[in-house]
């Protein structure tokens, strides 16, 4: 009874923690008079909705991607010449884009889902750097490297309006991210991804079909970045193939997910409104000198060595030592860190363990 | 119809290029093998030899090839530190993709004090030798590419000989083959994984010399050079020195003699969709054993 009801306290907690957060980003338009701060929060929507798509395979399969990049840039790149080329409407471009992205992701996860561990981290920097290839020379396609200039869907709009359905748009597009991932995570669907990321032979030879989850899942998060990306190109209006196709964009996603825990449904959210301030802030101090790689590749450097499962977890861990009951029921542990606790034995008490 | 005078010229030029490939993926193979670690950044350590090499030029006015005495050294000490430091402190079972994710950092910070040390502008070192060229095979070939792939192919040697002839190369290889078996016959086994690592290092000096005595280089020029080594290494199976070797030499090839239909931008498509039809193929790599299965 007692656990009961303190599950029931902690569920209403989150609910209600969650519709603040949600009234706070839904607000934030309204808040900000400054039309700069307004592109600042939607490039951190961006970000988020970029991030918790890479969490889909990041976190349920445990495959680092950093080629994720590659698949938003397709997208946006798709959408724009949808809506250049083809002449399509704007949002109907975005959707056809998608469809046809998800298609491409197929293909592309069938190879590179084959390997494990470091293959796979090698294939994916290895798509963006063809993508980039593809992109700068097929000039008369794409523009190469003068650019593609999308038109923005909404001309009769002024650019603070046109800033502020974009911001609804994005935190729309958050929302459902969030919602498919929530699902996902506690359905058997997810709870097979979760064993794969796990033990991939064992979930395996418990009749799990690895591959194909693997591959369901990587469609997914390839939809999910496709329309951040397309998204982005409405907004934007202006793609140039070595911003849409870099290794340094996708890896930023894996920071943000990173950082924040990618175990967590808010993970990605967190870890990209801490890194999305933080590269803004290095824009503004650093400009366009180099010194922003050094920044971001020392937070990236950083987050590794400490953080490597994220801030979340972290805080949530030591929340529960304080003010949590003692737990005793089944919770999650990687399988890395339970081998890690066995092999430093027992003389280490461990967190409440 | 292409000349054979042509493809001559291109397969010399793709020997010579696959030359240089084989020595900085022998770098990339070592690491694997005695860490199970994926170095993104050897690439990034290559173009810092590069810019070494062309700033003692600039700065003494010697041969570039003289600074290898003091990168080499300095290059060894670095990786031994890099293990040290930050590698060997990432939670093992975990350290393989994470290693990925660390090394790609390295490569930012270094991508980024490059562009601040000495600007995003080209460079390019100018010898006496830079425009000679000698007759080979019916070939026009740049003296410069051949000292490159002369380079490459004494260090790729002395490699070896390290590796099958000295009692560290032995501790080094048992390091590799069972790190646990080697502990217990008593090879102090932390040490030898750095000295491993430092000496994977010191190819990327040696690769950064010989690169810089032929190309233009700038600090972003690293990643036209990790996509084709990743590419590599897993065509020719992760952890096999001889597979990676034979995989430069053939797509070095393959992309030199590509460039005469397709052009220099598109030939290098070659390595991506190697990397691809090797995975759809065999996933292991062509050379690779059970190692390369399990990660």
């Amino acid at each position: 009874m007692q656990s009961g009801s303190e599950s029931r306290r902690g569920r209403r907690l989150r609910l209600a923690a969650i519709a603040a957060g949600a009234g706070l980003v839904l607000a934030f338009p309204a808040g900000m008079a400054d039309p700069y701060m307004l592109t600042v929060g939607i490039g951190i929507l961006n970000y988020a909705v970029l991030a918790t798509a890479w969490n889909f395979v990041g976190g349920f399969i445990g495959y680092i991607s950093l080629g994720h990049g590659a698949l938003a840039g397709l997208g946006a790149y798709a959408t724009g010449l949808l809506v250049t080329a083809a002449g399509l409407p704007s949002f109907v471009a975005l959707f056809v884009a998608t469809a046809i992205v998800a298609a491409i992701a197929v293909p592309i996860g069938a190879a590179a889902l084959r390997v494990r561990g470091a293959s796979f981290v090698i294939v994916s920097i290895a798509l963006v750097l063809i993508l980039l290839l593809v992109f700068q020379s097929w000039a008369s396609l794409t523009g190469g490297s003068v650019g593609l200039v999308v038109p923005r869907p909404f001309p009769a709009l002024h650019r603070p309006e046109h800033h502020r359905v974009f911001f609804y748009l994005f935190a729309g597009l958050l929302a459902v991210a969030l919602l498919v991932w929530w699902i996902i995570d506690r359905s058997r669907f997810g709870l097979g991804l979760k064993a794969i990321r796990e033990d991939e032979d064992k979930s395996e030879a418990l009749g799990i079909p690895t591959f194909k989850f693997k591959l369901a899942v990587f469609v997914v998060s390839a939809v999910f970045s496709a329309l951040g990306g397309g998204l982005y190109a409405l907004w934007f209006g202006d793609l140039d193939p070595v911003f849409q196709f870099s290794v340094l964009g996708g890896s930023t996603m894996v920071l943000m997910a990173l950082l924040g825990g990618v175990r967590h449904l808010f993970g990605p959210l967190l870890g990209a409104l801490v890194v999305g301030s933080a590269l803004e802030y290095f824009k503004l101090e650093y400009g366009d000198t180099p010194l922003h790689l050094v920044a971001t590749g020392l937070l990236l450097g950083v987050v590794v060595m400490v953080t490597p499962d994220g801030v979340l977890p972290a805080l949530s861990s030591l929340s529960r030592r304080w003010f949590g009951p003692r737990q005793a029921s089944i919770r999650e542990v990687t399988a890395a860190a339970l081998l890690d606790s066995r092999r430093r034995g027992a003389d280490d008490p461990g967190d409440g363990r | 119809m292409v000349s054979a005078a042509l493809v001559v010229q291109s397969l010399v030029l793709g020997v010579l290029l696959g030359g240089l490939y084989a020595l900085l993926a022998a770098g990339l193979t070592l690491y694997f093998g005695v860490m199970r670690v994926v170095m993104v950044a050897h690439s990034a350590f290559l173009i810092v030899a590069a810019y070494l090499a062309w700033y003692f030029h600039l700065r003494t006015g010697l041969d570039p090839l003289l600074s290898l005495p003091i990168t080499v050294p300095l290059f060894f000490a670095a990786g031994v530190a890099m293990q040290r430091l930050l590698l060997a402190r990432l939670h093992p079972a975990t350290r393989t993709m994470m290693s990925v994710l660390l090394t790609f950092s390295v490569a930012v910070v270094i991508e980024g004090a490059l562009g601040t040390l000495f600007t995003g502008s080209q460079r390019r070192i100018q010898l006496a030798y830079s425009g000679a060229s000698l007759e080979l095979l019916g070939a026009r070939v740049a003296v410069v590419k051949l000292i490159a792939f002369a380079l490459a192919a004494a260090a790729m040697l002395a490699l070896y000989l390290v590796m099958t002839r000295s009692r560290f190369g032995q501790a080094l290889r048992a390091t590799i083959q069972h790190p646990e078996a080697a502990r217990l016959v008593g090879i102090p086994t932390d040490r030898v994984v750095g000295y491993g690592f430092g000496l994977g290092l010191a190819t990327a000096a040696i690769g950064g010399t010989a690169l810089a005595l032929d190309s233009t280089i700038y600090p972003s020029l690293h990643w036209r050079w990790i996509g084709p080594l990743m590419a590599i290494i897993v065509v020719g199976g992760l952890g096999s020195v001889l597979g990676t070797a034979i995989a430069a030499m053939v797509l070095g090839m393959a992309m030199s003699l590509l460039q005469i239909p397709l052009g220099t931008t598109w030939a290098q498509t070659v390595f991506y969709l190697a990397l691809f039809a090797t995975l759809a193929v065999r996933p292991q790599g062509f050379f690779g054993g059970r190692l390369a299965k399990r990660f």
